[in-house]
């Protein structure tokens, strides 16, 4: 038993400690946003905040995580500012990769306002996206921190 | 998102809302004139004026879902936001060629006058029904943004009470609109696709679930073609939540209450591999496999020959030769193989997955089952990518043997080592050109030679009969507008046991390498610039001149250079577009750094202009990241490098700075988006190396050659 606040919400999941925190999200929450891509996070479609931090999920245990705050791709809602300049770029081609790119663009840009293209470049090398959508990747992270 | 059922079209119909069902010629035969079997496509219109189109094709993020739901609204003359579009189940309206699937870039192409007819027959239908009701002369009835018009006012009939009229009426053939009065086709029209995967929804085929559901890991043979002669599944039994181990072609499966417990089991499964007779392949086996099959003149098989090329190459003032190799590429979707299977009350099957070939997995599903395909209900899902890895039937046996075995509804999902590890590849390929040219420096003869393996020979279900050519070995190559004087193409079949199937331009991804990379290096030696000769070579051709000359002028060719950077051009035509490039590079340590990427596309018409931009930009990254990246490293009868840590796929760091797309539009044949944009990346940027450092790039991935 492990008490994380997720979503802003406390609450308590029974899988084993040594459960990914994805496999917590997907099989025992039914909370789908974050996908198994690789499971050694090479890729970050797995990505979540825990702490504020963009992590890559599938490589954290649940046991490790007590106490802590989780935050996914369900909390935004579609509202999320990062989220809104992803659909104004329609940067989304097979869009299985884009709930962690939007995950690491957004906590990127909780710690800086207005990234660089080097910035960025740090912020986001952790997730692949095979369609190639990063130069709109780019664009949206942009148009993103100045609204 | 699953597709509706025929009991639910059946419903619709019944409860008043209306289905057409409309023939008309095949796309492509109404823009030739040619004479066609007909076919028909199924929109609904339902009682609350929502437009349901069932498509044709599979969306994997091409965007054709969008392109199709764009041409009904215009067609029809409702709001974009009215239409949903959900893939079809596999029947005959659907079909092309006699099966159902998405491939060849024909998504939009194919369909494209096909479904504005059957927009124009519903909306004439709408209309007629309208006029019955209102007394309304029908040639005075307009449908405006899904409003019934006369004289310049609504009348009083909704789109869905207009569909309950018209339910059970004949369908009226209607008369296409004039395309300049459309709001949807040809502009900046938002995907329909992307507000659900920005919010994160479960709509990809590893979120599906069914109630009373349970998982199956699949721990496949490491080595290619290989089985297993047994497995110890006692750690495996002991992992909390696992329930049994189930064998399957290629391996075993571990079910499980969970998705972690399974792969949790399936890490802890003990499998006697069998050997097989590849057991000790390497990549390095492969290579000289095809490098000696290039010299193998009395195996060659003949895809093109005009003029006596060995005679003109004999008598060229002088003969200038480069061999050429590429790798295996692997497709690597972000989602590994997911598909979900439930046994029915009936001893049937139904199938949810990201199917590229509904038919094919329909077929195979049944045969597996050893049931008849009408019993096996196939929905395609929303594809978490394809590129051609879609197009396999590999996943669905193991995934309707353990649904069989457990009796009850299973998603069986692969692990990523298994996708990378026993993806069906993009060929290993070898090419060596040699061109004649005369005292003046003209080029009077080429002969291309590829060698490798056939693809066609394990993807298609029966196979390559020894003698006769793949045309994907030879693709772009045989058809090529360039005119080198005496021409022949020839390829020398050196099979493998590694599988493989078409890789998003499937053959025009190497062989348009081979082409364009020793263009260039032809050009340096003929001292004429690369674009010059490539103008030469096309002088007889005014469309194919204008895309080299958009793209050279889009991209700067020419014009200075910062310090310690270089262009390359390329240009290559496939799937009826034309394509040409230019990328400019630095390199570093031995890293690359692409500047900018420009791409000129004659596809004849841009449907959706946004949404091709899009696949523009993601097509020549997918091909830079080949070239610069990827490549299928073997040894010991199976993959290496089973993982990203191991199969790299550029990243945004290393994508290029800037792209820049220009389309060009005619009169021509509408030619397709999603494929054409690959090709040329590779070379371009291979060329612009080439330019930058002096010394040719004839092996890729270009990394490891750069390294070398």
């Amino acid at each position: 038993m492990t008490t994380i606040t997720l979503n802003g919400k406390s609450i308590t999941v029974t899988s084993d400690p040594d459960t990914p925190l994805l496999w917590v999200l997907r099989d025992e929450l039914g909370l789908k946003g974050a996908k198994y891509g690789c499971g050694i996070a090479q890729c970050g479609a797995c990505t979540v905040h825990v702490g504020g931090q963009p992590v890559r999920s599938c490589s954290v245990q649940i046991g490790d995580l007590d106490g802590q705050s989780v935050t996914t791709i369900e909390s935004f809602d579609g509202k999320h500012p990062v989220q809104q300049a992803w659909v104004a770029a329609q940067v989304p081609q097979c869009g299985f990769c884009q709930p962690g790119q939007i995950m690491s663009a957004a906590a990127l840009l909780n710690e800086n306002k207005a990234p660089s293209d080097d910035d960025i470049d740090a912020a986001m090398a952790g997730n692949i996206c095979r369609c190639g959508t990063y130069p709109r990747i780019r664009a949206a992270i942009k148009a993103a921190a100045k609204a | 998102m699953n597709a509706p059922s025929l009991d639910r079209r059946a419903f619709l119909a019944t409860a008043g809302a209306f289905t057409l069902s409309f023939t008309v010629a095949d796309a492509r035969a109404q823009q030739t004139g040619a004479p066609s079997a007909p076919w028909a496509a199924y929109l609904s219109v339902g009682q609350d004026g929502k437009v349901l189109l069932l498509s044709p094709t599979t969306e994997m993020g091409q965007g054709t879902h969008t392109a199709h739901a764009a041409i009904i609204a215009d067609e029809i003359g409702v709001p974009l936001s009215w239409v949903s579009v959900e893939t079809a189940l596999p029947s005959d309206p659907f079909r092309r060629n006699g099966a159902m699937g998405s491939g060849g870039s024909a998504g939009v192409r194919a369909w494209y006058a096909a479904l504005r007819q059957v927009g124009a027959n519903a909306r004439a239908s709408l209309i007629a029904a309208v006029a019955g009701k209102t007394g309304a002369p029908v040639g005075e009835v307009t449908l405006v943004d899904g409003r019934f018009m006369r004289a310049g006012q609504a009348l009083p009939v909704t789109l869905g009470e207009a569909a309950a009229l018209a339910a059970g009426q004949p369908p009226v053939q209607g008369v296409l609109r004039d395309p300049a009065t459309f709001k949807y086709v040809g502009k900046a029209t938002p995907r329909v696709d992307i507000p659900a995967k920005v919010r994160g929804e479960p709509i990809f085929s590893q979120d599906f679930t069914r109630p009373g559901m349970v998982y199956a890991c699949a721990v496949l043979a490491p080595v290619y073609g290989g089985a297993a002669d047994g497995f110890d599944d006692s750690a495996t039994l002991a992992v909390k939540g696992v329930q049994q181990v189930v064998a399957i072609p290629g391996g075993a499966a571990v079910v499980a209450t969970s998705q972690w417990a399974a792969m949790k089991g399936a890490a802890a499964l003990k499998v006697r591999w069998k050997a097989t007779p590849i057991d000790g392949l390497t990549s390095g086996a492969i290579s000289a496999a095809m490098l000696a099959g290039l010299d193998k003149d009395a195996e060659a098989i003949v895809g093109k020959a005009e003029g006596d090329t060995a005679a003109a190459l004999a008598g060229a003032a002088k003969v200038f030769e480069a061999d050429y190799e590429v790798p295996y590429l692997c497709h690597a979707p972000m989602e590994p193989w997911s598909i979900t299977v439930e046994p029915t009350a009936d001893g049937g099957l139904e199938i949810w997955g990201p199917f590229q070939t509904q038919d094919r997995n329909r077929s195979t599903a049944a045969k597996t089952a050893g049931i008849d395909p009408s019993k096996v209900t196939l929905h395609t899902l929303m594809l978490g990518g394809g590129y051609g890895r879609r197009l396999g039937d590999d996943g669905t046996p193991g995934a309707v043997l353990v649904a069989l075995a457990v009796k009850k509804p299973v998603k069986f999902f692969w692990r990523r080592e298994d996708e990378i590890g026993q993806g069906w590849y993009r060929p290993a390929q070898v090419a060596r050109l040699r061109a004649g040219i005369d005292a003046s420096g003209k080029v009077v003869a080429l002969h291309v030679r590829t060698a490798g393996p056939s693809m066609r020979h394990t993807f298609s279900p029966t196979g390559l009969p020894k003698g006769e050519i793949d045309g994907s070995s030879v693709q772009t190559l045989t058809d090529t507008r360039y005119r080198t004087g005496a021409y022949r193409v020839d390829w020398v079949r050196v099979d493998q046991a590694v599988p493989m199937a078409p890789w998003r331009a499937v053959g025009a991804t190497q062989n348009g390498y081979f082409m364009e990379a020793f263009v260039d290096e032809l050009a340096r030696s003929l001292r004429k610039d690369p674009v010059a000769l490539r103008r030469e070579l096309l002088a007889h051709d005014p469309r194919a001149l204008k895309v080299i000359d958009a793209a050279a002028k889009a991209g700067d060719w020419g014009k200075p250079l910062a310090a310690g950077r270089a262009r390359g051009f390329a240009y290559v035509e496939s799937y009826g577009s034309l394509c040409a490039q230019v990328v400019e590079v630095s390199l570093k340590d031995g890293a690359v750094t692409i500047h900018k990427a420009t791409c000129v596309l004659d596809c004849a018409q841009v449907v959706t202009p946004d949404g091709a931009r899009n696949q523009i930009e993601g097509g020549m990254i997918q091909g830079l990241s080949s070239g610069l990246f990827e490549g299928i490293e073997i040894a010991g009868g199976q993959a290496t490098n089973r993982n990203f840590d191991g199969y790299r796929i550029m990243r945004i760091n290393e994508a290029p700075h800037a792209v820049t797309t220009v389309f060009i539009e005619n009169s021509e044949i509408i030619g397709g988006v999603g494929e054409p944009p690959v090709p040329p990346a590779t070379p371009a940027l291979v060329n612009a190396l080439f330019a930058l450092t002096g010394k040719p790039i004839r092996k890729l991935p270009i990394a490891a050659t750069l390294a070398s």
